[in-house]
């Protein structure tokens, strides 16, 4: 009796969860289905048909696709390098120190996620012309900014909060200089969430459209605004469009992957207190 | 291994600079005195916040001093760096490093000094077992109860050998049990290793079965500084007196009056006369009004035929080996301790008798003890 009732239970969590697998992915089988459609087939087949690889060859070797994606992940690396490099100080800073308007200070760095991007982007493009910073790395890697570092800083923040003062201390009786106990001591401690925020930022700033399509030009387009070309004026390729988000989901699917475990752990905040 | 010297120490923490708020923040440790010799355990006794753990964190060296010197042996430390005044801390919060198993949580020190391994194992292996954590050295922090965290803390503070240990009320996160048990290891361990040690806490009853010498400390300023017999029966002021034993001294206002030769404490609302010693006689006068101070173990319960004023219970706890029972006098609680086996219920009249010669005597105002 207990365990038949078990069972059934059983079988109808997976069923649900099946059923919102298949919802959840199905976007993206279909864009993978797309991606090897012809566009003579593109209209009028739905699962049967003749796969080709045509698109994947016309966007891989006869586009410069390849190039935006190297625009993209120096573009969304850089953003997160200098986030970590610059936020992680200042995470342990309004962690540890009392100093004026401490609190203001954190609010306003998470206050930069708070308006839409569209907001802000046109008296940013007027800026970035003035200071010839628009269409360069430099430039849309300072953007970024908006978009990875208060993520860092607030969940790094936390991390730093929840250790203990007193390992510091600790670490300084014991013959550690400072430095040494930031990178020895407390950088381990912090990694789980500096992982996941770090991961989680990149997409942020991989996945960002707005930023790139106002303040990258000619030379720099993330892969994000490239996709948009294969959107014709008087022909749309709706199977290379379809290779080509495919691919640019990649390196974030990958990262995920890798991480995974970093990734729970580390956005479930102080739950996991050592 | 050396003693300890605190001369004229100071601590103000800065108000961050305001400048609207120009009133300077109090002073944390106020002219604070102090010798520890060779091998002797001092406890540092008080409230919260009365600056102990500061004088604790300046001696580490983890605080700056503001004014004063402190000396660990002969050498003046005020501006040496943690690692070089040889010392060990024992945190109350434990302070171990998630990541790394016991073992190497106590080896930290000794690695981070760069010690040999082949030292190092045989110094870990000769601690390990004086702190009864051999058979934890694998594991990892977070695995540990509290007891255990706290002796590897401790293995850990004392692995260096230190010249002189601190520790920072290490038994305050321990429950009752864990903390009865730590603090007889404690004592054993000292004994074993003769260091001079500063222990903070802010429990009496560690600072008496502990210590050789207590210093009390309120509001930054050190009260009296003695062995636990000293601060015990011979309390310098009212904050001393009702710190140290549990539960506290009787502290009661009094007006004295003189009775033919002799003189008598009365208390407003209550017709409970205690005879006022002898020694007393050439301070006090017909009319003095000050504090009395009495503990509870000295004051009784008369028998049938006592002299004793009655009284009568308003409290009584039952704790077992000892019974407390309180006695409004006027609107104070007087409390006694008896081994007397009677289940007294509130209402009981019982016949008071105080031992008069145990007796304090406080200034209302300051709260000085006023000594015959």
């Amino acid at each position: 009796m207990n365990t038949a009732s078990n069972r059934l239970s059983r079988v109808i969590q997976n069923g649900l969860l099946a059923i919102y697998a298949i919802f959840a992915l199905f976007p993206l089988i279909w864009m993978i289905i797309l991606s090897f459609k012809s566009d003579a087939q593109m209209y009028n087949t739905t699962f049967i048909f003749t796969p080709t690889l045509a698109n994947y060859k016309a966007v891989l070797f006869e586009s410069d696709y390849l190039t935006y994606m190297l625009d993209s992940l120096i573009v969304s690396g850089g953003a997160v390098v200098v986030s970590v490099v610059a936020g992680v100080p200042a995470a342990y800073a309004l962690a540890r120190y009392n100093f004026k308007k401490k609190e203001d200070i954190a609010f306003q760095i998470l206050s930069f996620k708070f308006a839409p991007e569209i907001l802000v982007v046109l008296p940013l493009f007027m800026i970035y012309q003035k200071l010839h910073i628009y269409d360069t790395y430099f430039g849309l890697i300072w953007v970024y900014q908006l978009i990875s570092m208060p993520l860092l800083i607030w969940v790094v923040r936390g991390y730093f909060e929840d250790i203990s003062v007193e390992i510091e201390y600790a670490a300084q009786v014991d013959g550690y200089n400072w430095y040494q106990i930031f990178f020895k001591n407390l950088i381990p401690l912090i990694k789980p969430g500096l992982v996941s925020a770090a991961l989680l930022a990149f997409i942020f700033a991989w996945n960002s459209f707005t930023f790139p399509l106002m303040l990258g030009g000619t030379n720099i387009q993330p892969i994000t605004v490239a996709i948009t070309k294969f959107l014709g004026t008087d022909s749309a390729h709706y199977g290379q469009l379809a290779v080509a988000s495919a691919i640019s989901a990649l390196p974030a699917i990958i990262f995920a992957l890798c991480i995974q475990k970093h990734l729970v752990r580390g956005l479930s905040f102080g739950a996991v207190k050592g | 291994m050396a003693g300890l010297r605190i001369e004229h120490l100071y601590k103000r923490y800065e108000n961050d600079g305001k400048k609207k708020n120009a009133v300077k923040n109090d002073y944390a440790v106020k002219d604070l005195n102090l010798v520890a010799d060779q091998g002797e355990f001092i406890a540092l006794l008080g409230p919260s916040g009365c600056g102990k753990t500061t004088t604790l964190r300046m001696t580490a060296g983890l605080e700056d001093i503001t004014k004063g010197e402190i000396y660990i042996g002969d050498t003046l430390v005020n501006n040496l760096h943690p690692k070089d005044r040889h010392i060990g801390l024992a945190f109350e919060d434990y302070a171990m490093y998630p990541p790394l198993t016991v073992y190497d949580n106590i080896a930290f020190n000794l690695k981070a000094k760069g010690v040999d391994k082949a030292e190092i194992d045989k110094r870990v292996r000769e601690i390990a077992p004086l702190m009864q954590c051999d058979d934890l050295l694998d594991k990892m922090p977070v695995k540990l109860s509290g007891g255990q965290k706290q002796r590897v803390n401790i293995a850990r503070a004392i692995i260096r050998r230190p010249e002189l240990l601190l520790m920072d009320e290490p038994l305050s996160h321990l429950d009752g049990k864990a903390r009865q048990a730590m603090r007889t290891e404690i004592k054993r361990l000292i004994n074993d290793i003769k260091c001079t040690t500063i222990y903070v806490t802010h429990d009496q009853l560690e600072a008496m079965s502990l210590a050789d010498k207590i210093a009390i400390i309120n509001f930054g300023v050190l009260q009296q500084y003695g062995t636990p017999a000293e601060v015990y029966d011979d309390p310098v002021n009212e904050f001393v007196a009702s710190f140290i034993g549990e539960p506290p001294m009787n502290i009661i206002e009094t007006t004295i009056i003189g009775e033919g030769d002799h003189f008598l404490f009365t208390f407003a609302n209550s017709n409970l006369k205690i005879a006022v010693p002898e020694r007393y006689n050439n301070v006090v006068s017909n009319g003095f009004k000050c504090k009395m101070g009495v503990r509870p173990m000295d004051v009784l319960i008369g028998g049938a035929d006592s002299k004793g004023t009655p009284e009568e219970v308003a409290t009584f706890e039952n704790l077992g080996d000892e019974r407390r029972i309180g006695i409004h006098v006027g609107s104070s609680l007087l409390m006694l301790i008896t081994d007397d086996e009677t289940r007294y219920k509130a209402g009981d009249i019982i016949k008071l008798e105080v031992r008069g010669e145990k007796t304090h005597l406080f200034d209302i105002e300051t709260g000085n003890r006023i000594r015959a």
